[in-house]
C-alpha cells in the first residue's frame, strides 16, 4: 500500500480518518522507513511547539494590555499614576489603590451581575460600612472592605466595596447609598465562575468609567466622611 | 442591557487571554519580537475597531488569529514593495544581505529554519504544528481550500526537515 508525504504528515497530526489512520498504522508499522519518518514528523512538532513555548510564559508589554481596558479611563489618572501603577494581569490602574483589599480577598468566590439593581439601596451591613469605614483605616478582616471612594460626573461621593458574597459600587444620595453596580454571590446559578479579584477589577473599571477625577486620598475621604458624604452645594 | 454589558466584557476579556497565544503568533510570522509586537498592536486596534463584525458565540481566537494573518500578509507586500524599489535604484543589495546575514546569525537553527521558508508555508506549520489548529481550522483561518493547506504544510514540513534533520 503506498502512502503519499501527505498521508504521512497528515498521519502523524493525527489527522485522517479512522479507516486511513488503521491502515497508514498497520504500513508505517512494516516499514522502518515509514516509521522513521513518521517518528521525524512527531519529533518536529513536538520540537517546534517547544522552541515557541516560553513566549506564552513571558509576560504581555504593557502598551497591548492597555490598548484593551475600558474605553472612557481617564488621561490625566494615567498621568498621575503613571509611577506608581504596577497593572497587572488584568487588573486596571486603580487596582494600586484596592490592592491590600484584592489581596485580602484572595477566596474563590462566584460572581455574576445582578440587571435587578437599577433603584435599590445599600441596606445594612454594606450601609453601615459605607458610611463608617476608611479605606486607610478599616480592619483588614471587617465583613464588608471599602476598596476606594471617588465621585462621579455630577459631584456625588461613590464607593466601591466588596464582601465574602458579593461587591459593587454605591453612590450617596438624599437618600441613602444607591447601588450602581451590584453583583452577588451566585451559587444557585452555578454556571458562570469567576475570581473575586475579577470582579474588583471589572469594578474598578466601572469606577474609572464614571468619575472625572482622581480617586480620593486618605485625607479626602475622612473629610468626605465627617460630612457624611454630602457632595457640596 | 444585561446582555450587553457582558458582551462588551467578554470580548475584551476575551482578546487579554488570548494576547500570551496571539503574541507568539505574530512573532512566529515575523520572525522577531519586535514586529511580531507592532503586529499585534495593530490586530488588536483592528479587532477594536471591528468588533461589531465578531459574532458572540463563535470562535473569537480563530477571528482574531485571521485579521492578524491578513495584516501580516498585507504589510509582506508593501514591504516586499518597498525593498524591491530599494534595491533597484539605490542597488542597495548588499547592504540589505549582510544585515539580514548579521541578524540571521543571531537566531538559532530553528528560528533560522523557520526563516528561510516561504510566507505561506511558514503560516501553516506555524498554525499547525505550533498553534495546534486542525487541518480545516488553519484553513478556515489562512482562506484557502484544507488540501491547499495541507500540501503547504507537507512543503514546510519537509524543508525544516531537510534543514534541521535529528536536531529539533
Amino acid at each position: 500500500m503506498k502512502v503519499t508525504r501527505e498521508e504521512l504528515a497528515a498521519f502523524a497530526d493525527g489527522e485522517l480518518d479512522f479507516e486511513r489512520h488503521v491502515e497508514v498504522e498497520r504500513a508505517v508499522a512494516a516499514d522502518p522507513d515509514l516509521e522513521r519518518a513518521a517518528a521525524a514528523h512527531r519529533a518536529l512538532r513536538a520540537g517546534l511547539s517547544t522552541h515557541y513555548a516560553p513566549i506564552l510564559d513571558e509576560p504581555v508589554p504593557e502598551h497591548l494590555r492597555t490598548l484593551l481596558q475600558r474605553k472612557g479611563s481617564v488621561i490625566d489618572l494615567d498621568k498621575r499614576r503613571q509611577s506608581r501603577s504596577t497593572t497587572r494581569f488584568n487588573v486596571p490602574r486603580w487596582a494600586w489603590i484596592a490592592g491590600p483589599a484584592l489581596a485580602a480577598s484572595l477566596v474563590l468566590a462566584l460572581f455574576i451581575p445582578r440587571d435587578t439593581v437599577s433603584e435599590r439601596y445599600a441596606g445594612g451591613q454594606i450601609a453601615a460600612a459605607l458610611d463608617d469605614q476608611l479605606v486607610a483605616t478599616q480592619s483588614a478582616d471587617a465583613p464588608v472592605r471599602v476598596l476606594l471612594s471617588f465621585r462621579d460626573r455630577s459631584g456625588d461621593y461613590c464607593r466601591a466595596y466588596s464582601a465574602v458574597d458579593q461587591a459593587g459600587i454605591a453612590c450617596k444620595d438624599a437618600q441613602g447609598w444607591r447601588m450602581i453596580e451590584h453583583f452577588d454571590d451566585a451559587k444557585t446559578a452555578g454556571s458562570e465562575y469567576r475570581q473575586a479579584g475579577a470582579a474588583s477589577a471589572e469594578l474598578m473599571r466601572l469606577a474609572q468609567e464614571m468619575t472625572i477625577g482622581p480617586a480620593l486620598d486618605a485625607a479626602q475621604e475622612s473629610e468626605a466622611r465627617d460630612k457624611y458624604w454630602k457632595k457640596e452645594p | 442591557m444585561k446582555g450587553r454589558k457582558t458582551l462588551s466584557i467578554g470580548f475584551e476579556d476575551g482578546v487579554l487571554a488570548l494576547l500570551p497565544r496571539l503574541r507568539r503568533f505574530a512573532i512566529g510570522l515575523s520572525r522577531n519580537p519586535v514586529d511580531g509586537d507592532d503586529l499585534c498592536q495593530m490586530t488588536i486596534e483592528r479587532a477594536l475597531s471591528r468588533r461589531e463584525s465578531y459574532e458572540p458565540g463563535t470562535r473569537l481566537d480563530s477571528w482574531m488569529y485571521r485579521i492578524m494573518r491578513n495584516l501580516w500578509i498585507d504589510e509582506r507586500r508593501a514591504s516586499r514593495r518597498r525593498s524591491q524599489t530599494f534595491v533597484s535604484e539605490e542597488a542597495g543589495a548588499f547592504i540589505g544581505a549582510a544585515g539580514a546575514q548579521d541578524a540571521a546569525a543571531e537566531l538559532g537553527d530553528v528560528d533560522r529554519a523557520m526563516a528561510s521558508l516561504p510566507d505561506d508555508q511558514r503560516e501553516a506549520v506555524l498554525l499547525v504544528m505550533v498553534e495546534g489548529y486542525t487541518y480545516r481550522e488553519a484553513a478556515g483561518i489562512v482562506g484557502c481550500p484544507v488540501g491547499t493547506l495541507n500540501s503547504r504544510l507537507v512543503r514546510g514540513r519537509d524543508a525544516l526537515l531537510a534543514r534541521l534533520g535529528g536536531t529539533v
